[in-house]
């Protein structure tokens, strides 16, 4: 409402650490690049060589990209939800939408054991149908059950359920299959390439936007349904936007990526922390910047600077997210107020 | 007994409520509120209070009837309008976000503002002066969570205060709040009436219902009535609410007594009416009738700085240096 100069601060700082990290990113890897060298030639004084021009414009980044794509798409989907069952720990992977992508990807790569371009075809596709699937459902039953803490509690059954047919899907799967599954279930940033990559793009920005211009709506929520009625809110209509936005961005991310955990989760209550605001205005853009920031950083750790080794981004981004969440829990006052 | 002219805020024709067809909680109700009136509405739990005021304002979808808001069917209004015409308090305190006061009033203003929520100067005027209205301008930054619940229950008053509405609906405002905050929340409320809104707002209490409202709609076994607090005073409804409960309303005295079994009567004396009533009154909570002509009577003298009672009966007289005193002595009589 007012001038906040916490906020704007704040903003701020988020928005000199992306750029940091941004060439940061960049520059690290078994070749480095240096930052002048990136600087003199976007300034045509052509200091990169042939090879180094290919392996950041075609490596280095489409990952970065592909870094910022998700950890901006990934707390949108987050925040949205927690704003509409009005629960700090609802998520993608909570309500069972993450899982509903998994199990198209499960079925692709486990059943079908397709391999190569059609594979990652076919993947992204099975995805989107899954988490759209998961969607559906959750859709219908929001329709007929008003209480959101039930539709919660069904999405985690979903989730759950869905995990435990993967499951039984790897038991049966021969080890080539297995593997592949395996590895596109840690999750990486590095396998996007071109085309994907535009279609990613083509899929997330406008959502992104989409999303921005509902964030008024949000606010109107935060009191709840009955107060959102009366404060001129189509319930329904607003209902199917943040399901449908959510589970296509949720969906893309994790069918080109992989599943990544915690970032949906986390990172809305990291910017709600730093910011210190709740309108969403302001902290739906600064979940996206903070997403940002914290899966670059992700990205840098994941690579282990110094060494040929790279961790699966997954397991990084839960270390960073699961320490949010448990001070959530533990910090329970808090939590029952988003 | 609903009123006849034209130019109601809202209306309801022949309203049925109820969440099953058949078990109408309230069956073809006809009720109105005029501009600028405030109406109490009263009633035992689950006598279907909260579902009268959700279904007369769209929240719940009502079993049948009309309900004509501005002379106009209340489905014909957009969501938007209806956010225009009528703000809404809900009874729950439960899950508030951490926002500041201010931000919270100035979620009254989105019906009002354009796609983004930017607020006009205009808004920030009406955010203020809704503040100011409940006395609360320099909670402006607080949050939420630091709130009492008297002043987080303003706070959540003056975002419907905010929103600008000619009709103001509240489920249960005083529901937590002590008495001090109930009579402060209920004479806010009057306030607004007095700025021409006009209120409805549902509550258990009865005594200051009728110290401020206009009306009064009354649920009773099944039923409602309608009409200001002293026509259904006058028509010994309050007597009959309350019949099961050891409560009675005194017609005279237009307050509730707790009625015990009657004990005897007394005949008072004294010049100084306030003291005199006070004295009745404590006589009354233990069962003593006032009698003029009852053989004990109780002389009440005002000295200067104090007040004493002399009790006078048959075998002698007794002095008493406050009622307390004259009370233990006759309880311990019986």
């Amino acid at each position: 409402m007012r001038f906040h100069s916490r906020a704007v601060f704040i903003i701020y700082i988020l928005g000199l650490l992306l750029v940091a990290l941004f060439f940061l990113d960049l520059r690290l890897g078994s070749i480095s690049i240096t930052l002048g060298d990136m600087w003199g030639h976007l300034l045509g004084r052509n200091t990169l060589s042939e090879q180094e021009l290919v392996i950041l414009t075609k490596f280095r980044l489409p990952r970065v990209a592909t870094a910022l794509m998700a950890g901006a798409a990934l707390p949108v989907c987050g925040l949205q939800m927690q704003t509409l069952f009005r629960n700090p720990l609802a998520g993608p992977y909570v309500l069972g939408i993450s899982s509903g992508a998994s199990f198209g990807a499960a079925l692709v790569v486990l059943g079908a054991g397709a391999t190569g371009i059609v594979a990652t075809w076919s993947l992204a596709i099975a995805a989107w149908i899954g988490a759209g699937t998961v969607m559906l459902l959750l859709l219908f039953v929001s329709y007929r059950i008003k209480d959101v803490m039930t539709i919660l509690i069904l999405g985690i059954m979903f989730a759950s359920g869905l995990a435990a047919i993967i499951s039984i899907m790897q038991y049966f799967s021969q080890a080539s299959a297995l593997k592949s599954f395996v590895i596109w279930s840690m999750g990486s940033l590095g396998n996007v390439t071109g085309a994907q990559l535009t279609i990613m793009a083509w899929a997330i920005l406008p959502l992104l936007l989409v999303t921005l211009a509902y964030s008024k709506v949000l606010n109107g929520l935060m009191l709840g349904e009955e107060y959102a009625l009366t404060m001129g809110i189509r319930i329904q209509r607003t209902r199917l936007i943040i399901f449908a936005t959510t589970s296509i961005l949720a969906g893309t991310i994790t069918a080109f990526c992989g599943p990544i955990g915690f970032i949906g989760i986390a990172v809305p209550h990291m910017a709600r922390f730093l910011l210190n605001r709740s309108d969403h205005r302001i902290l739906l853009p600064a979940s996206m910047l903070t997403g940002m920031v914290v899966m670059l950083f992700s990205d840098i750790v994941s690579r282990l600077p110094g060494t040929e080794h790279i961790l699966p981004i997954n397991a990084v981004t839960s270390l960073i997210g699961i320490p949010v969440v448990i001070w959530l829990v533990i910090m329970n006052k808090k939590a029952q107020s988003l | 007994m609903s009123g006849t002219e034209e130019g109601h805020i809202i209306s309801l024709d022949r309203f049925s409520i109820g969440f099953q067809k058949g078990k109408a909680l309230l069956d073809s109700i006809r009720l109105s509120v005029n501009p600028g009136e405030m109406v109490a509405l009263i009633g035992r739990n689950g006598t279907g209070k909260s579902t009268l005021l959700k279904s007369m304002i769209g929240l719940l979808t009502p079993l049948g009837g009309d309900c004509l808001l501005e002379g106009r069917p209340f489905g014909d209004y957009s969501l938007p309008e209806r956010a225009r015409r009528v703000s809404f308090v809900s009874s729950q305190l439960t899950q508030l976000p951490s926002l500041t006061v201010g931000e919270l009033v100035g979620l009254g203003r989105m019906p009002h503002t354009g796609w983004m929520g930017r607020l006009t100067r205009e808004d920030r005027d009406q955010i203020e002066q809704a503040l100011s209205e409940v006395q609360m301008g320099v909670f402006m930054d607080r949050k939420l969570d630091c709130l009492s619940d008297g002043e987080r229950q303003r706070a959540m008053i003056a975002r419907a205060f905010a929103q600008d509405t000619p009709l103001m609906v509240l489920d249960e405002p005083t529901a937590f709040l002590d008495i001090p905050n109930t009579y402060d929340l209920i004479a806010l409320l009057s306030r607004f009436r007095d700025r021409g809104r006009s209120i409805v707002y549902s509550t258990h209490d009865l005594e200051t219902a009728m110290m401020c409202a206009d009306k009064m709609w009354v649920i009773h076994e099944g039923r409602i009535l309608e009409g200001a607090p002293e026509d259904l005073g006058l028509s010994g409804l309050f007597n009959d609410l309350f019949s099961s409960s050891g409560i009675r309303f005194d017609e005279i005295a237009g307050r509730f007594l707790y009625s015990r079994d009657r004990k005897g009567s007394i005949r008072l004396e004294g010049d100084r009416e306030e003291a005199l009533a006070w004295t009745r009154s404590s006589l009354e909570r233990l069962g003593y009738g006032v009698d003029q002509s009852a053989p004990t009577t109780i002389q009440v003298e005002s000295l200067p700085g104090r007040t004493q009672w002399i009790l006078q009966e048959k075998g002698g007289s007794r002095e008493f240096h406050n009622l307390y005193s004259l009370a233990r002595f006759l309880i311990q009589k019986q």
